[in-house]
């Protein structure tokens, strides 16, 4: 009698190791910059991603009638051009810290959910600023 | 007198007559005294009552604008409408934590006046008087909302916009401390029943306020869900939001408690799992509080800037070592004495907890899991919605299943009748996939179809056994109907209860996988389809409302008349806030969300349009659910526990 009472717990702990593990292996996103997405473009591939960075200047095409938005992400050492459809939002300009989840393919990244990193202390960051400088400035905006 | 002085002095009072409480209350231990127990009775009334001025002096300095205290300086505006003067009270941390204080020391209070077993008696008073220190404590020393300001502006930057929008932000606090506070009557009684060595008696007695803590946790989750719907403008109910899940986790394992409880109740068993539930689920909501209050989301280092994160982390740690500490004492003593039949009422009672424990493991599991990678190797990751969807299906198929069978099982062992509803059950659900799957919807809409279909037939057996015993002595059906319900008040609202969830889990069903986003540039007066649905966008103007400045594009739906989305501009958010405005038919819900217009020349605006099926049908099934709680708490529907009838274990 006993033996059947185990079995049948395991069964119910692998199912559930199953859904857990399973679920957690196939649905983590992380969050990168595009100098680190450039670093190891083989272990983003295909994955569902989030890419902060800031929008670099000049780089911004939108078109309202279309709603395609098209834009560069930097963060100082590599950039990565953005394909978006839909309304950029209130805050969206240039340098302007965003994060966009979506997916590469090929080179372009195309985003399904674009959102402003921004606070009330917000600062465009200096010249020079490096990927961490990004980092941070992205991290304390949340 | 000064608003700030009056709340500082009855906190202060407020936190002695809880200590002597609690002084009382161990007094009434040692000495083996009644009077002590009366006399803690005062002291919670008297506690109670200084709560209560806290509370009206904290009011009293936001009706009258006093910002000479820290959190109406912080939080308050003399722009605010009147309402939302009166509900910034917990619409920060400090405010919150005073309206839990101000419940625990009702809840104490009124639970103190019920107290009926003498060996128990001093365990519930004190630890009731214990938690109720711990918030007194982080009143007092850690997020007093009293504090004085030194200079004090003329006028303060009022509430997050976010929870001036919506009515419903008002009243979704309320009703969420209100199901956290009721949990903490039930796990005092617990302890009790754990140090008093009193196993059985204590979940008949707690019955009522574990039930209308579930009831006010699930009218929360609803509110909560109906809020996002109306005012962040994504056209969901549910984002699986960190902030979500802290509400959820405990609703999951109060469920879970609800279900082995009745075990207990009826049959002695259990006993472990019942002291384990509720443990967890009085634990369970201290960590919403941690998570949701320490900034321990955003990032693990958020976690040691405030006293906030790391003494709720204490307290939950305390109320776990508590709670499993006294388990692990008296374990050996508590076992099943003989064997329990897995296909019975207790059998599918205990599975169905299972399932709800398991839920509300993946749910903290996936709230948690970023935090723990973060730590470990600093890589930021985030577990989305995908997740938590592909673990909680499963889930929830085992639990439909189990709800249909469960209360229709006799306890013990298998009858003839049930076991021909089984078959016909099983028919159904089959029937109804199938059906489904002919129709073209998708597998997992066609499943919850054929569970709907299934757990409506299971409602149908169970009612019809009972009115056929009430039809041999009535008139006709609809008397004997009249007479179940009269008599049986109490098990038909359960049923209730369980109809409510299976409507909900068609409504999401199909919410989820029929949704349609789309959005289009409109010009003023052009006509256009969006999402296949003609649509005429009639203006586009906007208005000063004193507190805000909205900009609004009514737009014409086909049929549906005229909706208005806002963007709306607080003086206090760099972003504008959605308005988005819904037009709710029986099957379908059309969401409009105004995405941008023209500065320049207000020409043209850019229109969000989600048309969602059957969302409707999820607030009724949580109104109906609330309707089962109400006629299963409802004074009457309750037959009083005897003495002779909960201490025998059958």
């Amino acid at each position: 009698m006993r033996w059947k009472y185990f079995v049948g717990f395991l069964i119910i702990l692998g199912a559930i190791g199953y859904l857990v593990w399973g679920g957690l292996g196939k649905n983590l996103v992380y969050f990168i910059t595009p100098s680190e997405y450039k670093a190891n473009e083989g272990k983003y591939a295909g994955k569902r991603i989030r890419l902060g960075g800031l929008v670099k200047p000049g780089s911004v095409r939108y078109d309202p009638n279309t709603l395609e938005l098209r834009f560069v992400i930097t963060d100082g050492l590599a950039e990565v051009p953005v394909f978006h459809r839909g309304t950029p939002p209130a805050l969206f300009k240039e340098n302007q810290g965003v994060v966009v989840e979506g997916k590469f393919e090929g080179e372009t990244f195309y985003g399904d959910n674009l959102l402003v990193k921004h606070s009330e202390t917000y600062q465009a960051p200096k010249e020079g600023y490096t990927p961490e400088d990004v980092r941070r400035l992205i991290e304390e905006a949340k | 007198m000064t608003p700030g002085f009056l709340g500082n002095w009855s906190l202060v009072f407020a936190f002695l007559f809880t200590v002597i409480g609690l002084g009382l209350a161990i007094g009434a231990w040692w000495a083996k005294d009644a009077r002590y127990i009366v006399a803690g009775r005062r002291a919670a009334a008297l506690a109670f009552v200084a709560t209560l001025v806290a509370f009206g002096a904290l009011e009293w300095a936001l009706l009258t604008d006093d910002f000479s205290i820290i959190y109406t300086a912080m939080n308050h505006s003399t722009k605010s409408p009147t309402w939302v003067k009166f509900a910034t009270l917990w619409a920060a941390l400090q405010g919150s934590i005073l309206l839990w204080a101000l419940f625990q020391s009702l809840f104490t209070y009124l639970a103190s006046r019920k107290l009926r077993d003498y060996w128990m008696s001093p365990a519930v008073l004190g630890t009731l008087f214990l938690i109720q220190t711990f918030f007194f404590v982080v009143l007092l020393f850690i997020t007093n909302p009293f504090l004085p300001v030194p200079n004090p502006p003329a006028d303060g930057p009022g509430p997050n916009p976010l929870l001036q929008n919506h009515w419903m932000m008002a009243v979704h606090p309320v009703l969420m401390y209100l199901g956290f506070v009721g949990m903490s009557v039930p796990f005092a009684y617990a302890v009790a029943a754990m140090i008093s060595r009193r196993y059985q008696t204590w979940v008949a007695t707690t019955r009522w306020w574990t039930l209308t803590a579930w009831g006010f946790l699930t009218a929360a989750i609803l509110a909560g869900g109906w809020w996002s719907y109306e005012v962040l403008g994504w056209g969901g109910y549910w984002a699986w939001d960190p902030v979500e899940n802290a509400s959820f986790i405990p609703w999951l394992l109060a469920t879970a408690f609800v279900h082995t409880a009745l075990v207990q109740e009826r049959r002695g068993f259990l006993k472990t799992w019942n002291f384990a539930y509720i443990t967890l689920a009085f634990a369970a909501t201290i960590l919403g509080t941690f998570l949701t209050r320490s900034g321990v989301i955003q990032s693990v280092h958020a976690f040691s800037e405030g006293a906030v994160g790391p003494t709720f982390l204490g307290f939950l740690l305390l109320v776990l070592a508590v709670g499993f500490g006294l388990l692990a004492r008296v374990g050996s003593e508590i076992r099943d004495i003989g064997s329990m039949g897995l296909v019975s009422r207790e059998g599918l009672l205990l599975g169905s907890s299972v399932v709800f424990a398991t839920m509300a493991f993946v749910v903290v599991l996936g709230t948690l899991f970023p935090l723990v990678v973060e730590a470990v190797s600093g890589d930021q990751v985030s577990v989305g919605a995908p997740f938590f969807n592909f673990s909680f299906a499963p889930l929830a198929v085992v639990m439909l299943l189990l709800m249909g069978a469960g209360p229709l099982l006799p306890w013990g062992r298998l009858d003839d009748y049930s076991r021909r509803a089984l078959v016909v059950m099983l028919a159904v659900l089959a029937a109804g996939t199938l059906a489904g799957l002919v129709i073209g919807w998708t597998f997992g809409v066609s499943l919850t179809v054929g569970l709907f279909a299934y757990n409506v037939v299971a409602l149908y057996y169970q009612v019809a056994r009972r009115v056929a015993v009430w039809r041999k002595k009535s008139e006709g059906w609809g008397s004997a109907f009249a007479a179940y319900l009269q008599h049986s008040r109490r098990s038909a609202g359960g049923l209730l209860v369980h109809f409510g969830v299976v409507l909900a889990a068609l409504a999401i069903a199909f919410s989820q996988a029929y949704r349609v986003d789309a959005q289009k540039t409109l010009r003023v007066g052009e006509q256009a389809t969006i999402a296949g649905v003609p649509v005429k966008l009639l203006d586009l103007k906007a208005y000063d409302q004193r507190y805000r400045f909205a900009v609004e594009a009514p737009v014409e739906i086909d049929g549906l008349g005229v909706a208005r989305p806002q963007l709306r501009y607080y003086p206090t958010s760099r972003t504008p806030l959605a308005g988005p405005s819904v037009r709710y038919t029986l099957f379908k819900d059309y969401y409009l969300i105004l995405q941008a217009f023209d500065r320049q020349n207000g020409e043209w605006a850019t229109i969000r349009l989600v048309i969602t099926p059957m969302v409707f049908w999820l607030w009724v099934a949580g109104v109906i659910t609330l309707v089962g709680v109400l006629m299963i708490v409802l004074p009457g529907g309750l037959p009083k526990p005897k003495e002779a009838e909960v201490g025998v274990v059958t």
